[in-house]
Formats: C-alpha cells, sequence, structure tokens
C-alpha cells in the first residue's frame, strides 16, 4: 500500500509544471490573482494561493504576463493576460504535454501486466 | 489598531526587494481582500475569514521569499559538493598544524611553558572554528549571488581506482600524521620545557636526557618512518602485507626500545623521578613500569593483527 505522504509527494511532483500551462491558457482572457485561483479550482487545478500569487509576478517578470491594472472596481486589481511570448512558450510547452501522453501511451500497450 | 491583515503585509513585505514593494502591497492587500470576501460569502464571520486566509497564505517570511525568487536554503545542491569537500580538506590538515606550530613556538620562546600545549589545542579549536565560519559565508554569498565557480565537470576519469576497497581515507591519514607529527614535537620539547620545575626552579625534562646520545634521536627517527609509512599506506589505499610487514617492523623498533629501557629503568629522567615521592618509591615505579609495557604490548599487538587482518581481507 503506497503511503499517503509518497502519493502526495509524487502528485505534486507530476503536477508542478501544469499550474503555469493552466495559468497560461486561463490568462488568453485577463484575470486578476484571486479570480484566476477560483478559476483554476473550478477547473481541477486546485493551486495554493501562496504558490500562485508570486509565480503570476515571476511569469510576468519572464515577460510571459502582461499586466494592466483596473482601477474601476472597489478595490484597485492587477489584470494579468498571456502575452505573445506566453502563447508562444505555452505552444510548445503543450505540445511536449501532447507528446508525454503518446509516450505513455506507447508505453503503456508496449509492456504485458 | 492595526488588523491582522495590516500586520500580515508589513511582515511580508519587510523581506521583499523595495523596488517592487508598494506594487506588491498592494496587489496583495487586494487579493488578500478578495479571498477574505470569499470566505465571508460562504457564511464565516469578519474575524474568522481573516485568520484562515492569513493562515493559508503561510509563514510571511516565506511568502517574501516566493516573491523575491530567493532560495530558502543556505547552500544549495550547486555548491553543497564543493563545500563538503573543501571543508573536509582544510579541517583534516590546516587546524593540526596551526596548533603544533603555535604550540612549538609557545614552548620554545614562550614565557608559560606549561600551557604550550594548552596554547595549541585551543589556537587548533579556534582555526576549525574559522575555517568553518569562513568557508561557509564564502559558499552561502556564492548561493545567494549565484556565481558560478566554473569548476570542471565531472568526467570518469575521476573514478577513484579502488573506491570500493578504500580502507584508508584522506582523513585517517591525515590524522595520523598529525598525532605522529605531535609526538615527534614532544620529545624534544619535554627537554627544555616541561611542565615540572626542578626545586630550584629549573626546567625537569621528563625523559632521561642521557637518552639523548642515541635512544630519543632513534625513536623520532622511527615516528619519521612511521609519517612515511602512513604516506605509503594513503597511496596503497588499502593494507597489503608489504605495508603490515613494514608496520610490524615499525612497530617492533619503537616497542622494543621503550620496554627495554622501561624495564632497566632508563626511560625516565632520575632526578624528575625523585621529584615525585609517589613516583620514587620502588614498588610504585615498577608497578607503573609494569602496566606502561602490558599497554605497550598490547597496543603493538592489536595494530599488528588488525593490520594483518585487514590484509587478509583483501585476498581475491
Amino acid at each position: 500500500m503506497v503511503s499517503d505522504d509518497t502519493l502526495r509527494t509524487h502528485l505534486q511532483e507530476l503536477r508542478r509544471g501544469t499550474v503555469v500551462v493552466a495559468s497560461l491558457i486561463a490568462l488568453r482572457r485577463p484575470d486578476y490573482g484571486y479570480a484566476l485561483l477560483q478559476r483554476l479550482t473550478g477547473h481541477g487545478f486546485p493551486v495554493d494561493a501562496n504558490t500562485l500569487y508570486p509565480l503570476l509576478r515571476r511569469l510576468e517578470d519572464q515577460g510571459l504576463l502582461t499586466s494592466e491594472w483596473n482601477t474601476e472596481e472597489s478595490r484597485p486589481r492587477k489584470f494579468y493576460r498571456t502575452s505573445e511570448e506566453g502563447e508562444q512558450l505555452l505552444g510548445r510547452l503543450l505540445d511536449d504535454l501532447t507528446a508525454v501522453q503518446t509516450s505513455l501511451t506507447g508505453l503503456i500497450e508496449g509492456v504485458d501486466r | 489598531m492595526t488588523s491582522l491583515t495590516d500586520r500580515y503585509l508589513a511582515a511580508t513585505l519587510r523581506a521583499v526587494p523595495a523596488a517592487r514593494r508598494e506594487e506588491i502591497a498592494i496587489e496583495l492587500r487586494g487579493s488578500i481582500e478578495d479571498m477574505i470576501d470569499g470566505r465571508r460569502a460562504e457564511g464565516r464571520d469578519a474575524e474568522t475569514a481573516e485568520r484562515e486566509v492569513l493562515t493559508e497564505l503561510g509563514n510571511p517570511t516565506q511568502l517574501a521569499a516566493r516573491y523575491a525568487d530567493r532560495r530558502l536554503q543556505l547552500i544549495g545542491p550547486a555548491y553543497y559538493l564543493a563545500w563538503e569537500k573543501l571543508m573536509k580538506l582544510l579541517l583534516s590538515f590546516v587546524p593540526a598544524l596551526v596548533g603544533v606550530i603555535v604550540g612549538l613556538l609557545e614552548a620554545t620562546d614562550g614565557g608559560n611553558p606549561g600551557g604550550a600545549i594548552g596554547e595549541g589545542i585551543s589556537t587548533a579549536l579556534m582555526a576549525a572554528i574559522q575555517i568553518a565560519f569562513w568557508v561557509t559565508l564564502v559558499f552561502a554569498v556564492l548561493e545567494r549571488t549565484n556565481t558560478s565557480l566554473n569548476l570542471p565537470a565531472w568526467t570518469v576519469d575521476q573514478l577513484p581506482e579502488d573506491h570500493t576497497n578504500r580502507q584508508i581515507t584522506l582523513v585517517d591519514t591525515a590524522a595520523a600524521i598529525g598525532w605522529l607529527v605531535l609526538v615527534i614535537a614532544y620529545l624534544p620539547i619535554q627537554h627544555f620545557r616541561s611542565f615540572v620545575p626542578s626545586a630550584d626552579g629549573e626546567n625537569l625534562p621528563i625523559l632521561d636526557p642521557a637518552l639523548w646520545s642515541f635512544w630519543l634521536p632513534f625513536l623520532m627517527a622511527v615516528l619519521v618512518l612511521n609519517v612515511g609509512l602512513e604516506i605509503a599506506k594513503y597511496r596503497a589505499g588499502r593494507w597489503t602485507w608489504p605495508l603490515v610487514g613494514a608496520n610490524a617492523v615499525l612497530n617492533l623498533a619503537f616497542a622494543v626500545p621503550v620496554i627495554w629501557l622501561i624495564s632497566t629503568d632508563r626511560l625516565l629522567n632520575p632526578d624528575f623521578v625523585n621529584r615525585w615521592e609517589w613516583l620514587s618509591r620502588e614498588e610504585n615505579l615498577n608497578n607503573l613500569g609494569t602496566v606502561a609495557i602490558v599497554g605497550t604490548v598490547l597496543i603493538v599487538l592489536w595494530d599488528v593483527i588488525d593490520s594483518a587482518r585487514k590484509a587478509y581481507a583483501n585476498r581475491h
């Protein structure tokens, strides 16, 4: 029986990079931190707030996201959007995810249980 | 009174770079308020919601480190092995060397010969602490500044010849040589600066000064050969039969004269013996001699048998 700790560590490892992919996809439609968190969670990408908020800033620093302040609502909010560069990177990442899935399928079919 | 959120923000912002502080402050406050609103919409009261949200965000220092992309480790994997290697190398010989040198200087010109060994030991300890501190500090700075060390990449040629069979490590060898050097140095030191003053305040050598005509230089020479043996052992990396033989010969060359000198009451300085009432009693001196002889024999036997056992274990 796999221990809960082991399971959690491996799931975490597996999921780590997908938060970036999911954020880049979701931010094709501009959004602010908390709303993005809700959307990601709603789509089956549960992510910790203390991971996501700093991550958004890092992606912005890397030029993968652009941002804009919206001061029309009750409190000022920073809206992020996937940049041209972010879109390019996203394309590569999605290709790679597909490649991983294809390889896994091939491997599963090729190995007898 | 400031709210928990204010205090949380202050604690977080303290640790992020000043240039971004303002912007992060506004955004993070907004995010926290959004999260609190979300919880309140689920029916929590304001205070509980705030506590829950801040607990979820976790330790502010850790959050700030994520914002600043700062690593939460003193020395990371990129530098750890280099740090460890340098540390082991320096600690294996520098403290011992510095300690011996300081002890020798202190013993030969200091006004307080009795403290020479203590001085040597405390200097060695200080040297070890200084090395550990400065090496670690330099590597911690390298880690923080992301400086490339440009170390040559590892290649298969660096594989040790007989890694799995190396019985004699660098640390063992360095320690053994360190002790030999200490003993070699002690023989002349005790002649000029023992801890014991004679009745008229002069220095009283522990070993019989008459032995300087032959036996003490001989014993020192044997010890120097022992240093050579340690080096040969390290180069071989393991006990071989010739090394076992040389070790046995050197052990005997040291132990036999010592035992003979003890048993004929010629090892200790007679003036030194007479200085102590307890020691100058015939039966006490004899008992002490017997203990020393038995001890010497046991140590030699153990050393020779141990070396032979290890050489035997190496047979193929």
